[in-house]
């Protein structure tokens, strides 16, 4: 079914309408559950009484008011699709939206920082796909993901892009994805090695470290401002679920071959794999962007 | 311009001091010597010798006038007129007699005479002579009805405004006889044959001629003035800014009753060009503001409305000195709260002064105006304060002032602000009609659906400017020095701008860069972001030369792409701007030409070579650009602005779309067989506001075909001889022979080329500037005709018309 901008438009108010209604409750159920905390706490002060009671009630209001959080959690995740889905069919409709590299690049930061962040049941682990945790061997990436890519670009050089996968050939095994840059040749047809998923959820650092890549370890990152990753080595490790790494690049024109740290979100920092020549290399190629 | 406190200086008006049949008996002597209206071939009326009672008191005659003698003589000769236009009417008749030619056929007696033993009476009090009276004009002899015949159906009102208009010129003959200075005398002489001739002829007086028409120069010194107020004090807080308002209005107050000096006490002081301008302007004045404040059946102008900087100029200094003195004296009568304007005059005159010598002084540029937002608060405080206004005169100096102007002369300045608002609103929307389209457009933005889908696109600097405002990254000037001490700051920032461009710019020798950063003459624009360069702008300003070079330009790799590079370069631009440096250049590699030629740099340099060439830093493989800067553009806002009109200009077009839709049947004429109607002819264009096109106002160029032929023959030799010197004029400089190109002349039929057309010109053949412009189009036209669009030639049409049109604005000689 076509989804045109109206009825996307009209879809996005209705759940934003949701979203709305979830918050009321939400905060309904915060100040009921602050009030059951606080009469379990002057309970336990007065020792006579039964305190098991209170305490199942406290956990009852609790996961009610985890439930109704993810309720609204999946409804902004439901734009999120909608939003893509729209922006898929007009590309595929043929309008390409004319964007400005400012404003591309704003954008690349801004679906990295709104990425979802992973809040697991309790003991549960973070997922594939999770911060540092890699997609299983035979995953497929969907249609709109983002995706690392190793392409030739114009000059014949082959370079890890930022692109969007247009589609998944099985019979080929091989992936058709578009560089998110416009400027450059834009379809690539890629087999399977050559393409990494990025992750689809951010780790919490605080919930979820092992979820992280450790400190030194090598990896590819993509280059603030540009579309491209890079061979980086892990500086330091984000410290809340909204920091960004920040990480060396190999960088020739400095002394100790490794540029001035620099942050790069959780989005865009995956495992380093080896190409022939070699991730890049470094930054010194890209001074004329 | 009312409003302000009034500070004037004592006058030496037209002061009424005269008894109207002393007038009309000096008048009579002038007729008689055939100097008054011309075809007057005997003396008009006499009148009355000896002063009645009642108007011998009045006489002062010339006496060293004392302070307020301005309000005075209004007062005086407001009296007399009502006094006139209370007689009964037998005697206003015989008043307007005087002054009214024979009707009789044939007769060429321009005003009944008195017999010669009434000659002592004035008809203004109690001689009033019969209507069948004869005329004591030899050459007449008719009856004093004769004279009053066309008078017969006059309303009483208008029998008063010609009545008027005696008096005025009564007034105007007495002036003429007591002023000194000849040049002024030649004035009223000509004024009062003016008025003589408008009540012969009951036409209202028009004055025409070589002097021309008020608005004599554009912008206006009150437009200008405000400007400055604007331009200077705008960032004040509001209750300074209100000081200087008033300051700048008493300013305009005190000009408008400032009385110039005549010409010929100037001579001395100024040059001869000078002197010759100020004794037109002067002479302006005398008719167009001057007189006309006393003698209300000429239309008066307000001084600081119909002039502008050549006359301020000339007058500025000594009138400057006289109101500061004034602001001295008149210090204790001011009151308390409205001391502050006293205080601030010194430091406003010397902000005129400056604006006024400088040549690209904003404020007089005709272009320039204060946002609408600050022209309706100033509006909004006058009207706030007009109601008050009659209080508080009276508390200010000369109390008793506005009550005795007069009422007629209240009328005409009423008429004034009326005429300026249609005049202002041809050029500019009324305020309120913008801020409305602003609220609108405003309110549309919040109600946006768009968004929910896709965030906006953003303009390039705005995501900066927000950065900026928040102080999350600074824009600053630094440099090294060998003669001052250098902060430790700087050289940090200095040693970390090193490093951005010698990561960023690879090619460069690192030494080099360290050799121009730390140059004392090359200073450094440096973005800092939590207190580290992440990109700046190296530059060479030559102020000498009147511009700058740009040595090295670089945002840090991690930091590009976000519209820093553009705002750099605004912030050098306005920084330039702002030192009178009004040109930018630079050596670009190719690399570099995309981001010169998005800040406005063309590879079409504007600047004559000998400005730069030797001073600038040449490299080999990089092209010059030019980039030329407009003194009155802010550029850091620039792209705000245009965003802004643009969205307004949407919002406005969609508002009259709205008004105006109306769906029409459609034209069928070109079924009918029509090849063609007129545009104006299609039905509804004309309703929606379409004009046909027309020409802009001929008076409004500078050089114009009426102008002298010679000038304008010197002025294309200029332009010719710099097109023919063009590095794109090659192909044009001789005519295309048959030889070269065999069938050249089977396609062009009117070939033309330059070096015809430098023998029209020894020829004279350019009178005008059309048959200029059209020889030079058919080059370019002829040559985009022959040759296509992939061509050299066809590129070298295109870039020499844009030089050529170039050169011609230059000279003021193209169309806007």
């Amino acid at each position: 079914m076509p989804l045109t901008a109206e009825s996307a438009a009209q879809q996005i108010q209705d759940r934003l309408k949701d979203i709305q209604q979830h918050i009321h409750i939400v905060d309904e159920e915060r100040r009921r559950a602050e009030n059951s905390i606080s009469s379990l706490v002057r309970s336990l002060h007065a020792t006579n009484q039964k305190v098991k009671p209170l305490l199942k009630a406290s956990l009852m209001e609790a996961s009610q008011e985890e439930a109704t959080i993810r309720a609204a959690l999946a409804k902004i995740h439901e734009i999120r699709s909608i939003r893509n889905e729209r922006r898929i069919q007009a590309r595929n409709a043929g309008n390409k939206e004319a964007i400005r590299r400012g404003a591309l690049m704003k954008m690349v930061q801004l679906s990295a920082q709104t990425l979802p962040l992973f809040v697991g049941k309790l003991g549960e682990r973070a997922p594939a796909l999770c911060g540092a945790i890699p997609a299983e061997g035979n995953y497929v990436a969907k249609v709109g993901d983002n995706v690392a890519a190793l392409a030739k670009g114009i000059d014949e050089e082959e370079n890890w892009i930022l692109a969007e996968v247009v589609q998944f050939l099985h019979r080929q095994n091989k992936y058709d994805v578009i560089d998110i840059d416009e400027e450059q040749k834009d379809r690539h047809v890629l087999s399977k090695r050559k393409v990494i998923p990025l992750p689809l959820m951010r780790a919490n650092p605080e919930t979820d470290g092992h979820a992280l890549f450790p400190k030194d370890t090598v990896v590819m990152a993509l280059y603030p401002q540009t579309t491209c990753f890079y061979k980086a080595i892990v500086h330091r490790l984000p410290q809340t679920a909204t920091e960004d790494y920040e990480v060396l690049f190999e960088d020739s024109s400095y002394l100790n071959g490794y540029a001035e740290p620099l942050p790069v979100a959780q989005r865009y920092v995956i495992a380093y794999r080896p190409t022939k020549k070699g991730a890049g290399s470094g930054s010194g190629n890209l001074s004329s962007a | 311009m009312s409003g302000g406190p009034s500070i004037t200086l004592k006058s030496q008006p037209i002061d009424g001091n005269n008894t109207g049949n002393a007038a009309a008996q000096q008048q009579q002597q002038a007729n008689a010597n055939g100097a008054a209206t011309a075809g007057a071939s005997g003396a008009p009326g006499s009148s009355v010798q000896a002063q009645t009672p009642g108007n011998a008191g009045a006489v002062g005659g010339g006496s060293v006038p004392a302070e307020g003698t301005r309000q005075n003589s209004l007062q005086r000769i407001q009296q007399r007129k009502q006094k006139v236009f209370n007689l009964p009417v037998p005697q206003k008749l015989a008043k307007l007699s005087m002054y009214s030619a024979c009707q009789s056929e044939g007769c060429r007696c321009t005003g009944w005479k008195t017999p010669q033993e009434n000659r002592h009476r004035d008809v203004e009090s109690s001689y009033c002579p019969e209507f069948n009276e004869e005329c004591r004009n030899a050459s007449c002899r008719h009856s004093l009805r004769m004279h009053i015949a066309h008078l017969d159906n006059i309303s009483s009102s208008s029998m008063d405004e010609l009545l008027g208009a005696i008096i005025d010129m009564e007034n105007l003959f007495m002036s003429m006889q007591r002023v000194e200075d000849e040049d002024t005398k030649k004035v009223y002489l000509y004024l009062f044959r003016l008025l003589r001739q408008c009540v012969l002829t009951r036409q209202q007086a028009v004055i025409r001629g070589p002097l021309g028409d008020p608005p004599f120069e554009s912008p206006c010194i009150t437009k200008a003035v405000l400007s400055l107020v604007f331009y200077k004090y705008n960032h004040l807080n509001p209750t300074e800014l209100q000081t200087m308002t008033e300051v700048a209005k008493t300013f305009l107050n005190f000009l408008n009753h400032y009385n110039f000096e005549s010409p010929s006490t100037r001579r001395g002081d100024l040059t001869h060009e000078d002197a010759s301008n100020y004794k037109i302007n002067y002479t302006r004045w005398l008719v167009f503001c001057h007189v006309p404040a006393f003698c209300n059946s000429l239309r008066q102008f307000e001084t600081s409305l119909v002039f502008g900087r050549t006359l301020l100029r000339t007058v500025f200094q000594y009138m400057s000195q006289q109101l500061k003195k004034k602001c001295i004296s008149e210090r204790d009568r001011f009151p308390e709260d409205k001391r502050s304007i006293i205080t601030q005059m010194p430091k406003f005159l010397e902000a005129l002064r400056a604006e006024l010598l400088k040549d690209d002084s904003p404020i007089w540029d005709p272009n320039y105006r204060p946002p609408n937002s600050f022209v309706i608060q100033q509006r909004k405080r006058h009207q706030e304060v007009a109601p008050a206004a009659p209080g508080a005169s009276v508390a200010s100096i000369g109390g008793a002032k506005r009550a005795s102007v007069g009422e007629p002369l209240h009328k005409r300045i009423k008429k004034e602000p009326t005429d300026r608002c249609s005049s202002e609103s041809l050029d500019d929307l009324p305020p309120d009609v913008v801020m409305r389209a602003m609220k609108s457009v405003s309110e549309s933005k919040t109600t946006n659906k768009a968004e929910i889908l896709f965030p906006v696109n953003v303009s390039r600097d705005e995501n900066v400017k927000a950065e900026e405002q928040k102080r999350a990254i600074e824009f600053h000037v630094v440099g090294n020095s060998l003669t001052k001490p250098v902060d430790k700051q700087t050289v940090l920032w200095l040693l970390g701008l090193q490093l951005v461009f010698a990561y960023q710019l690879p090619e460069m020798p690192r030494e080099y860069i360290s050799q121009l950063v730390f140059d004392t003459k090359h200073k450094t624009l440096a973005l800092i972001k939590e207190n580290q360069p992440i990109g700046g702008i190296c530059f060479r300003p030559f102020p000498t030369q009147g511009f700058t070079e740009i040595v090295f330009c670089a945002v840090t790799m991690s930091e590009q792409v976000k519209g820093y590079g553009t705002h750099l370069m605004n912030h050098l631009k306005d920084y330039s701007i702002m030192r009178g440096i009004k040109h930018l250049l630079t050596f670009a590699d190719c690399d570099a030409i995309g981001y010169f030629k998005k800040q406005g740099f063309s590879k079409d340099i504007k600047l004559a070579r000998p400005v730069y060439a030797g001073y600038i830093k040449e490299y080999d493989s990089a092209t010059l650009m030019h980039c030329e800067l407009h003194p009155s553009i802010v550029n850091t806002q620039f792209i705000a602005v245009i965003r802004n009109q643009s969205e307004i200009l949407k919002e406005l077009i969609a508002q009259r779309h709205n008004e105006v839709q109306k769906v029409r049947p459609g034209l069928t004429c070109f079924k009918e067989g029509l090849p063609s109607i007129p545009v104006e002819s299609i039905p509804g264009l004309r309703e929606i506001g379409w004009k046909p096109q027309m020409r802009p106002a001929r008076s409004a160029r500078p050089l114009e075909e009426s102008s002298d032929p010679e000038k304008l023959a010197t002025s294309f030799a200029s332009v010719l001889q710099s097109v023919r010197q063009h590095t794109t004029a090659w192909p044009f400089l001789r005519p295309v022979t048959a030889a070269e190109v065999p069938d050249y002349y089977d396609h062009i039929k009117y070939p033309m080329d330059l070096k015809t057309m430098g023998e029209r010109l020894k020829k004279g053949y350019y009178q005008t500037r059309r048959l200029f412009m059209a020889d030079m189009a058919r080059i370019f036209s002829n040559c985009r005709f022959y040759n296509s669009p992939d061509t050299e030639y066809y590129r070298c049409a295109n870039s020499l018309e844009r030089y050529f049109q170039t050169k011609m604005r230059e000279l003021g000689l193209w169309d806007k």
